[in-house]
């Protein structure tokens, strides 16, 4: 074992392992590669740099004293974000009023005039007023939709990924992903349908 | 053909193209005779690509910093023993 070798170039599972027999350049090395990853999840799930941050701490401080007891039976990203997801879901829940039981949380909210503010390319539905709704939509989400919608469709992580993090089944991940995206997507169409209509092409008349 | 209900169940897994192929087919079926279902994947398909769309914006420099020092400071006190109670407030 060449212990002098650059820690930039070890896998993971090599600086785990290293970090374990208190390598604490292995452990730095962890730290850098999954702090920002750790950072944007919190962002993502708490929408507050300030508790973000207080989670990306949280998260490599407990990584830090756990790493001895981590079996590598999952990879260390799925391990990392798993202690990510929970001490977000810890502040959420003491920040959010309880909320409905998410199994009668189901209820279908059908929108009214869902139609007509799809088509067009992205740019054209892109405006303040719409990432203010969309930031509201999300913050509107109980925690624990919220947790599967920002792994699996902000993160883009895996179903089985997601389902392994939050210690879910992957039938409970497509469930809540399915039910959460309905919820923001419902509260846009309330938006849009208080908005004027986007101008549709180059050549609208004014 | 596969009901309205049956559609709108499936409907993110067909967003992201996590069925079979022959409900898939159904699926485009469907939603080529049916405006309702229709719009509710036009909306949903667009609710992702908006979402999707915003960045997030990058962990600012000062929080690493921080967060280099809070881990140092555990590691001060993982060094000077179990038995210390330096508490940092
Ligand atoms: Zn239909």
């Amino acid at each position: 074992m060449v212990e002098e070798r650059a820690v930039r170039d070890e896998s993971d599972e090599a600086l785990v392992q290293r970090a374990q027999r208190d390598d604490e350049r292995a452990f730095g090395e962890l730290v850098h590669r999954y702090e920002s990853k750790v950072y944007s999840l919190a962002l993502k799930m708490l929408r507050n740099p300030e508790d973000a941050e207080d989670v990306l701490q949280d998260t490599f401080l407990r990584a830090y004293r756990g790493i001895k007891s981590f079996q590598g039976n999952s990879t260390f990203s799925t391990w990392i974000y798993r202690i990510t997801a929970n001490s977000a879901l810890m502040r959420l829940r003491k920040r959010q009023l309880p909320t409905v039981s998410i199994d009668d949380a189901d209820e279908r909210e059908v929108p009214i005039n869902i139609a007509d503010w799809a088509p067009g390319p992205v740019e054209q539905m892109l405006s303040q007023e719409t990432q203010t709704a969309m930031a509201e939509a999300i913050e509107s989400l109980p925690v624990e939709f919220r947790q599967v919608f920002v792994l699996r469709d902000l993160e883009e992580l895996s179903n089985a990924e997601v389902a392994e993090i939050l210690d879910l089944s992957v039938a409970a991940v497509k469930s809540r992903l399915h039910r959460a995206r309905l919820k923001i997507r419902n509260r846009l169409a309330t938006h849009f349908a208080e908005q004027p209509k986007p101008r549709r092409a180059m050549g609208a008349q004014p | 053909m596969m009901t309205c209900k049956e559609v709108l169940e499936s409907l993110s897994e067909f967003v992201d193209e996590d069925l079979k192929a022959d409900v898939v087919q159904a699926m485009h079926q469907h939603i080529g005779v049916c405006s309702e279902c229709r719009a509710e994947f036009d909306t949903l398909t667009m609710t992702i690509k908006l979402y999707r769309h915003y960045e997030t914006p990058q962990m600012p420099a000062p929080c690493h910093d921080r967060l280099v020092k809070v881990l140092e400071l555990e590691k001060m006190k993982k060094k000077a023993g179990q038995s210390s109670s330096g508490s940092e407030g």
